[in-house]
């Protein structure tokens, strides 16, 4: 089993920073259930489906791994597998905003830069939530998909968006105007 | 005798004589044409009928039918011609009576000639499609008389001129009118029509419509509307006395759009005299009038309804938001009480019980009533003083009464169970204050309750006086078996509550006198005693006492007061002056609820059993406190305690409301999975449309707070978001 300390070397010898998304996305890759370490079995799976079986082929394996996940049908899974992955206890099934805005940036923030920013600033902001689930998370990735940025002309609170996400929208318009 | 020859008896044909005069179909016409000359001259008594049918027959029989029709319509004509002359040249008024005269005259002939070729009318013209005799004679008569250039216009000029006269006051000849104009009816529903009838209405629309320009300029509304109803009354007689009853509608009609119709808007919204003003001063017969006018018309009703509904609102949405008002809650609910009475009065007496204004009328009360949030507590409150007080001595079907406008008005309300909790609060007060005025009046109402919103509702507050009833068996067993020991010390009345069917009320510190707790836990144990497994807690925010006090020059008071009260003036039988602070830590009542207890015995002129230094209405930590021996009062038993039901201040009402919405949550998530659960799955809309009405009984669920408890039923995995469609829910068994 390799745990945090050894996944830091691996970092460093793939000459990745530990808190790139790529080791997130190998993560994914590699299916591993607890955050900060990878099981052999975790890992043999991952090298496996990247067909590398040294550090340097893992390497250059990362950016076809990059382009694999930012595929729209692969997406979603690893955005999923993202919030998964940062529930660290038994019975945890949400996570705390400060959390949250760190992981929103990292996995969201090159593809729906305007939309993240401002959500994590409205997250920072508001009182009414102090942790996100898994269902308000999917939403969220749903909304940067679906609704028009930043005019939010085809948003209708009475349809099935998360609360959370009306009270982002409500925000946004009374900041706009 | 001889025998007589006998003979053959033979029939022979019978040979009439075979007409072979040539000019036998001549001189035959010719006596019939004479015949008619006479008939016309009013010579007919010279005449023999059967002499002349045998003529008419015989012509007809010998096939001469054509020449003696030919002949009556040239004779008939003539005749006619002569006829229609004479009434040309009539003057004046005599027109009409020449024109009647020689009508009735042309009818006898008629008729007569008729009778005459009675044969030939129904042989002869059958067969040959000819017209029959009697229309025939009135066809002529139309064609030559009526339609003669002169008298065809000038008869009907002349109707019309009657007619505007009576209009305008006149007494004319109706009998005259009757006549000529049945004349028109006879002569076909086509000449009625063309000759007079149509002209008729076109004259009535220009008539009323200049009148009711006049009148509208000159009346008020209520005047005006009698003058319309006086015209409307006035043609519908004239028709019937000398008209064709086909022409009722049509004339009502007229007068309707003219009268009516186009003034519709003007009367209603008239300044000072339209609809609002009628309501307001309950001028029933106008209103009534208005309303029997108004439906005559398309649209009419409805505008008045609209009319109405939105003064309703208005006065009502007024009276709710007025701040004046809210300070009594009575008085409140007293006025809505009385603006619905007012408007019942007018819909029973002006507008016949229409359904439509009723439900106008009760959908503007649920407008407004439900604009003001504190609506429940206030009918709640007024309940409190009904029973309280408010019908002390009246009777039982009085009572009644009141209670099913109250009813009415629960109805309304779209938040019921916020009215139920401030029932129950109320109710709780009156039950343990021993303060209701009548135990059926209480009972009639939970009866209704339980009539319009079920069992649930009512089965908490049943459980109350269940309770109340209990407590008197307990207390009598407890002195049954504990009397002698008893013997001197203070005599416990204890109510014993069961937690869930009464309010929850924090139950605060408080440290009771020696002498009371001695006597409360013989209780404790005498009830635990029987009731094993049981755990009571003193509710010592909810008692009353009371005690016998000497003042200084020797009187004597009994004082009732409430428990807190009794714990402070108790202490003043060890001590003569005491400061807040010492009275704070002796009791452990609670800082906002002590200070309220002091004032309510230093502070109000006639119960201060206490006086205070400073003498200031506040209560401030370094107060003194001094029993006052110098308390007058002219009664014996002075009451000091409040444990009365009183609208809410301000922050009493944020908690109430607060716990209302931590009530109605589980009620929201329970009809969720409810519907759910038969559904198994269901998109967003139609789930909150769902939610809405299976609580809509209670109370009218916030669509976001629905969203929200979804959201937390996702959360809990009753339910999840269906992968492919985003709007649709899906049960997780």
């Amino acid at each position: 089993m390799i745990d945090p300390e050894g996944i830091e070397t691996l970092c460093s010898d793939m000459e990745v920073d530990h808190t790139d998304v790529r080791i997130l996305m190998l993560a994914w890759k590699m299916k591993a259930e607890k955050q900060g370490y990878f099981i052999l079995e975790e890992w043999r799976r991952g090298l496996k489906a990247l067909r590398a079986d040294t550090i340097n082929k893992l390497k250059k394996a990362l950016p076809e791994l990059e382009k694999e996940v930012k595929r729209p049908s692969t997406f979603v899974d690893f955005y999923s597998y993202a919030f998964r992955y940062c529930l660290t206890e038994e019975k945890q099934k949400s996570i705390d905003i400060e959390s949250i805005c760190e992981l929103l940036d990292l996995v969201l923030g090159s593809q729906f830069h305007a939309q993240v920013n401002l959500f994590i600033q409205y997250l920072k902001t508001q009182n009414d939530y102090k942790v996100i689930n898994m269902d308000q998370w999917m939403g969220f990735y749903r909304f940067c998909n679906e609704i028009s940025f930043p005019e939010l002309s085809n948003y209708d609170p009475n349809l099935a968006w998360p609360l959370i996400l009306d009270n982002f929208v409500e925000w946004l318009k009374a900041k706009q105007s | 005798m001889s025998a007589q020859k006998k003979k053959n008896f033979q029939i022979e044909a019978f040979k009439h004589r075979v007409v072979v005069d040539p000019k036998y179909p001549e001189k035959t016409w010719k006596i019939l044409e004479h015949a008619i000359h006479e008939i016309y001259n009013h010579n007919a008594s010279g005449l023999s009928f059967e002499e002349l049918y045998r003529n008419a027959y015989n012509m007809v029989l010998h096939k001469f039918g054509e020449k003696l029709y030919s002949g009556l319509v040239t004779t008939m004509t003539s005749h006619l011609l002569e006829i229609s002359r004479s009434i040309e040249a009539a003057q004046g008024e005599v027109f009409l009576e020449e024109l009647n005269r020689k009508w009735a005259d042309h009818n006898k002939a008629l008729q007569m000639i008729r009778d005459i070729l009675m044969y030939m009318d129904r042989t002869f013209i059958p067969s040959t499609h000819k017209t029959p005799v009697h229309e025939l004679g009135l066809n002529l008569w139309r064609d030559v008389v009526i339609h003669s250039s002169k008298t065809q216009i000038r008869l009907r000029d002349t109707l019309l001129e009657l007619v505007y006269r009576e209009r305008n006051g006149e007494v004319i000849n109706r009998g005259l009118m009757r006549n000529i104009i049945k004349m028109l009816m006879d002569l076909g529903s086509a000449v009625y029509q063309e000759d007079f009838e149509q002209h008729f209405l076109e004259v009535s629309a220009d008539f009323y419509r200049l009148e009711s320009q006049q009148f509208i300029e000159s009346c008020d509304c209520g005047d005006y509307l009698k003058k319309a109803e006086r015209r409307l009354n006035e043609e519908m007689e004239r028709v019937s006395h000398y008209m064709d009853a086909r022409s009722l509608d049509k004339i009502t009609n007229v007068v309707e759009k003219e009268m009516i119709e186009s003034h519709m808007q003007r009367l209603v919204h008239m300044e000072n005299s339209g609809l609002v003003n009628m309501l307001v001063n309950d001028k029933y017969e106008d209103l009534g009038r208005m309303y029997n006018l108004f439906r005559r018309v398309p649209t009419g009703l409805s505008i008045v309804r609209d009319v109405m509904t939105s003064y309703i609102r208005d006065t009502g949405k007024q009276l709710v938001t007025d701040p004046e008002r809210l300070r009594d809650p009575v008085d409140f609910v007293q006025r809505l009480l009385d603006l619905k009475d007012k408007y019942d009065e007018i819909i029973t007496l002006a507008f016949g019980n229409d359904k439509t204004f009723q439900n106008a009328l009760n959908s503007s009360f649920e407008y407004f009533i439900n604009l003001n949030a504190r609506s429940p507590e206030f009918i709640s409150l007024f309940v409190d003083d009904k029973l309280r007080k408010g019908l002390r001595g009246v009777s039982e079907e009085d009572v009644e009464i009141v209670l099913d406008k109250v009813m009415m008005l629960f109805r309304y309300l779209q938040e019921k169970d916020v009215f139920e909790k401030y029932y129950k609060q109320h109710l709780a007060k009156r039950l343990l204050a021993g303060k209701t005025v009548s135990d059926d009046a209480e009972r009639s109402l939970i009866v209704k309750l339980k009539t319009e919103c079920g069992y649930q509702f009512t089965s908490k507050l049943e459980g109350m006086f269940t309770d109340m009833k209990t407590s008197e068996d307990t207390m009598q067993g407890f002195y049954a078996s504990h009397g002698t020991e008893l013997g001197d010390g203070p005599t416990l009345a204890v109510h014993v509550l069961t937690t869930g069917s009464w309010p929850t009320q924090p139950s605060a510190t408080c440290n009771l006198p020696a002498e009371i707790l001695g006597v409360c836990e013989k209780f404790r144990s005498y009830y635990l005693g029987t009731h094993t497994g049981r755990r009571l807690s003193w509710q010592t925010n909810m008692g009353t006492a009371d005690l016998k006090a000497t003042f200084g020059k020797g009187q004597k008071h009994e004082l009732n007061v409430s428990t807190y009260q009794m714990c402070v003036l108790m202490l003043f039988n060890n001590a003569d002056r005491l400061s807040y602070k010492e009275i704070e830590q002796a009791t452990e009542i609670p800082a906002s609820d002590l200070k309220r207890c002091l004032q309510s015995l230093a502070c109000v002129r006639g119960k201060n059993v206490l006086r205070k230094e400073p003498m200031s209405k506040d209560i401030a930590e370094d107060d003194a406190f001094f029993f006052n021996d110098k308390f007058m009062s002219k009664l014996y038993k002075v009451k000091i305690g409040t444990v009365v039901a009183q609208r809410e201040s301000e922050p009493e009402n944020q908690e109430t409301r607060q716990r209302v919405e931590e009530d109605r949550k589980p009620q929201i998530e329970a009809a969720i999975v409810r519907i759910m659960k038969s559904r198994r799955t269901l998109d967003h809309n139609n789930i909150v449309a769902e939610v809405t009405k299976q609580l809509q009984a209670r109370f009218l669920p916030n669509p976001v707070v629905i969203k929200k408890r979804i959201e937390s039923l996702i959360e809990r995995e009753f339910l999840e978001r269906d992968k492919n469609d985003r709007k649709m829910y899906r049960y997780l068994a």
